[in-house]
């Protein structure tokens, strides 16, 4: 096993699993804090990478279109939460996830409505587009090593406001206990919009990070949607911690499922068996690690909730 | 009592008398839609008793629907044709699926529950799109139906229509004795109150699991009509915007009455097909009314003709 | 009939209940009173089967449970009534104690329509006039007033065909006239029925108990007849606070 590629691949599972986590924190504190299931975050996800990619082709400038494309998923996200979600947020369960369906449905055909339905190709911005040279024998594509670096300075972030700022102090205390949060005269509303402003640029982010390397399209949302869930299911509701260790196991298992657990079975049994099994079994992977974690561990890892 | 009696014998002669209506008319598509509906309606009543009646809200109810027309996609690929071995693997598979998913999901509730649920039907659904010998993610073409030798011929539109009429009378008329059964009650009152379900000596969840199977097989019965019906078997009938789906047509129609999910599903896809009819967008328009009924329209279309089952 | 030794339940620091022997003869009524957060309801829970305590031990007619699950110990003939209204809300009164009947009389049915059926129905009707709701028996549960919602748990837990009955402030929250009522209630059943009752209101405790246990920051500190009780300094000291 050539060591040189593992590396590789490790490194594309953390990649991944930052920008798992980018989605994971504002999910699991909105569920945690407000009590919301909100499926409609991979929309936002998406928004965020249709808006980057119009606006650096509008400009000209990546940057610009980063900028551009953060505060109009933030817009987005703004209202989105004051049109649909106020509604929902003394709702049971079921009726969340049913409106926030609809509001997917409605996203992913509007952006196809503006763009088409065919996937259209991201510009990597020009002054990370070239290979970097790890230790010898490696090249690895700069462009992902900036995004696993945007995304642990995004974790220490958090982290930093989670666990040393007031505000952190609200949300800890938020989504361990609401009720409490709110008797004791803090202002809630004011709390869930930032919160949720929070976890819809953080999602932006991820989107407009992701479109290089994966394919912006309708739809781009839900399938990572659901290995956010995994995330969250893993790590536990409401812990931003958890969503960090989850996203990092999922974002790394998965990686390293589908690179290898073909070749590996295909030593172990024949290679035409493997050709099938591999990646059927690969892309069962995460979920079956899912299923072993709740068996021992009903609220995931680290729940926020004692 | 007596009216809904009487409304449901007016819905059932109106769909008896459809085929030949229509045939006169010469309007046949409608005959093609209301069979597929009919279809669909199916799986919503089966969805209907473990999550309006039970409350388990099961995101990933498409799942069966895809087992069950694999079964009969798979079957048939591999030579055998015949209608009572098809369904009844499609039946007994879904039913096999059910119990391994019920088993693990059931043990967690709310807000894991559906996360859960959701995530294995994903898994089947990536499991489907990389078979590639069954067409992988484009699906596989159903060389022929399901054959019932001497009994039915699926293939005369009419006659498969009044076997899915058939077998969608039978399936409300089923999950209405359940439910209503002692088997029902304790599902009813684990829903209700699950603490105080507890402290009178129930532990709900063999019932729960129970239930939950009994959908699944269900579903994968309806799932092996509809691959008759499509002659195309595609994942995307495992995907979650499926699921999505049949939850709506449970909700629209009223969680936990009887006629609910039967209404919800006509409401559901005729109002998608008049959309469909005006703009090829139609998504766009519909996204935002499911959202609205959600939030302004919380008892559904039977609550609007009677109260729901006590 | 009921065997308590060394029960002790623990939430991080704080010990709610602490190191408890206790015990019911058969056909007694034993009071459970004490100030706020003495952990009465904790230590019900722990008798009834809802929460597993850390250490310690409970027998129940000779058996021991500390290990059951609560909805096992019904089916022993533990019955508990719940401090916060517990009914089900979807379900007729008549409904909601013919599904207690049922726990009894077993559930297999998959078929036969069990809200017409008279062998849960007519043990229904009876126990809800037992307790006084004759007149209620198609009322929704959800459209009931607190003091019958109060009279319905107590017919539920009636259907159990109890040995052992726990009623966790029958009184709470009712007015004077239904606590009368409720009393009068209880005092019909405490003649064929062991109870333990946990309440805040003295005059229910005092016509009714047989022997109190009084219990102050998760501890027994007294136990014994109600005279003997009333007079009893450490009782008089932890209600009415540090004065002589």
């Amino acid at each position: 096993m050539p060591w040189t590629l593992v590396f590789e691949q490790l490194l594309n599972g953390v990649q991944l699993g930052v920008t798992l986590f980018l989605m994971a924190a504002g999910l699991t504190l909105v569920l945690g804090i407000m009590n919301l299931v909100n499926l409609a975050h991979g929309s936002l996800y998406m928004v965020g990478a249709y808006l980057t990619l119009a606006a650096a082709q509008w400009t000209g400038s990546y940057a610009a279109g980063v900028v551009l494309g953060l505060a109009g998923t933030l817009l987005v996200g703004m209202l989105v939460e004051v049109v649909t979600l106020r509604a929902l947020y003394d709702r049971d369960h079921l009726d969340q996830v049913l409106a926030t369906f609809g509001l997917i449905l409605f996203f992913n055909e509007l952006v196809s409505m503006l763009w088409g339905r065919a996937s259209l190709y991201a510009q990597l911005p020009p002054s990370l587009r070239g290979h970097v040279e790890l230790f010898a024998g490696s090249s690895y594509p700069m462009y992902r090593l900036a995004v696993i670096f945007v995304g642990l300075f995004i974790a220490i972030l958090l982290w930093y406001v989670v666990t040393r700022t007031r505000l952190g102090m609200l949300i800890r205390a938020g989504a361990s206990n609401r009720t409490m949060v709110a008797a004791l005269g803090v202002n809630i509303r004011l709390l869930y919009t930032v919160v949720f402003g929070f976890g819809a640029v953080l999602a932006g982010l991820a989107g407009l990070m992701a479109g290089p390397i994966y394919s912006v399209q309708p739809g781009m949302g839900e399938l990572i949607l659901i290995q956010v869930f995994v995330v969250i299911v893993i790590g536990g509701i409401g812990s931003v911690r958890g969503a960090l260790v989850g996203a990092l196991i999922v974002g790394i298992v998965d990686t390293l499922g589908r690179a290898f657990l073909k070749p590996m079975l295909g030593s172990m049994i024949s290679p035409t068996a493997a050709e099938a099994a591999g990646p059927a079994l690969a892309s069962m992977l995460i979920y079956l690690l899912m299923a072993i974690v709740l068996a021992l561990r009903p609220a995931g890892l680290f729940p926020a909730r004692g | 009592m007596k009216t809904r009696l009487v409304l449901w014998a007016i819905a059932v002669l109106a769909l008896v008398a459809l085929p030949p209506v229509m045939t006169a008319i010469g309007q046949t598509f409608y005959i093609d839609l209301v069979r597929r509906i009919m279809i669909l309606a199916i799986a919503a009543v089966s969805l209907n008793l473990i999550l309006g009646y039970g409350g388990m809200v099961s995101f990933g109810h498409a799942a069966y629907l895809g087992i069950g027309a694999y079964a009969v996609g798979i079957l048939g690929f591999y030579g055998v044709t015949s209608g009572w071995l098809q369904w009844a693997t499609a039946i007994g598979a879904s039913a096999l699926v059910a119990l391994a998913i019920g088993a693990v999901s059931i043990r967690t509730s709310g807000i894991y529950f559906i996360m859960i649920t959701l995530a294995f039907t994903q898994m089947l659904y990536y499991l489907g799109i990389s078979l590639e010998v069954f067409g992988g993610d484009d699906g596989m073409r159903l060389k022929s139906r399901s054959q019932f030798a001497g009994l039915v011929d699926l293939g005369d539109p009419i006659a498969f229509y009044y076997v899915a009429l058939a077998l969608m009378l039978l399936a409300v008329f089923f999950v209405y004795r359940l439910v209503n059964s002692r088997f029902g009650m304790v599902l009813r009152a684990a829903k209700s109150n699950e603490a105080r379900a507890r402290a009178i000596g129930f532990s709900p969840y063999p019932y729960r699991l129970a239930a939950f199977v009994i959908a699944g097989a269900m579903c994968g019965l309806a799932g092996a009509l509809y691959a008759n019906h499509t002659s195309y078997i595609v994942p995307g009938l495992m995907s979650w915007q499926q699921s999505g789906d049949i939850m709506f047509m449970v909700i629209l129609g009223g969680m936990a009455s009887t006629a609910g999910p039967v209404l919800g599903t006509f409401a559901l896809l005729i109002v998608e097909e008049l959309l469909k009819g005006w703009t090829e967008h139609w998504q766009v328009i519909l996204g935002p009314l499911l959202v609205l009924s959600v939030i302004f329209f919380r008892r559904g279309l039977a609550g609007m003709f009677y109260k729901p089952d006590a | 009939m009921l065997e308590v030794r060394g029960l002790t339940k623990n939430f991080g620091a704080l010990r709610a209940t602490d190191n408890i022997d206790f015990d019911v003869a058969e056909g007694e009524t034993h009071a459970v009173i004490g100030p706020n957060g003495a952990g009465k309801t904790t230590f019900i829970s722990q008798l009834a089967g809802n929460l597993r305590p850390d250490a310690g031990s409970v027998r129940f007619a000779g058996e021991d449970v500390t290990r059951l699950p609560a909805h096992a110990r019904a089916r022993k003939g533990l019955a508990r009534s719940f401090q916060i209204t517990s009914v089900f809300p979807d379900f007729s009164a008549l409904h909601n104690v013919a599904l207690a009947v049922q726990a009894q009389l077993g559930s297999g049915g998959f078929w036969r329509p069990a809200h017409r059926d008279p062998a849960l129905l007519e043990p229904a009707r009876a126990l809800l006039e037992e307790v006084g709701l004759g007149a209620r028996l198609n009322a929704l549960a959800a459209n009931m007033s607190h003091g019958e919602h109060r009279q319905l748990e107590v017919a539920m837990a009636l259907a159990t065909r109890p040995r052992l009955l726990l009623l966790d402030e029958p009184m709470a929250g009712m007015g004077t006239e239904e606590s009368q009522r409720m009393i009068e209630l209880l005092q019909k059943l405490k003649q064929t029925r062991t109870i333990i009752l946990v309440e805040h209101d003295m005059d229910a405790v005092f016509r009714l108990a047989d022997r109190i246990s009084v219990l102050v920051y998760g501890r027994v500190i007294a136990t014994g007849k109600p005279e003997e009780i009333r007079v009893n300094q450490e009782v008089r000291r932890a209600y009415l606070g540090e004065d002589d």
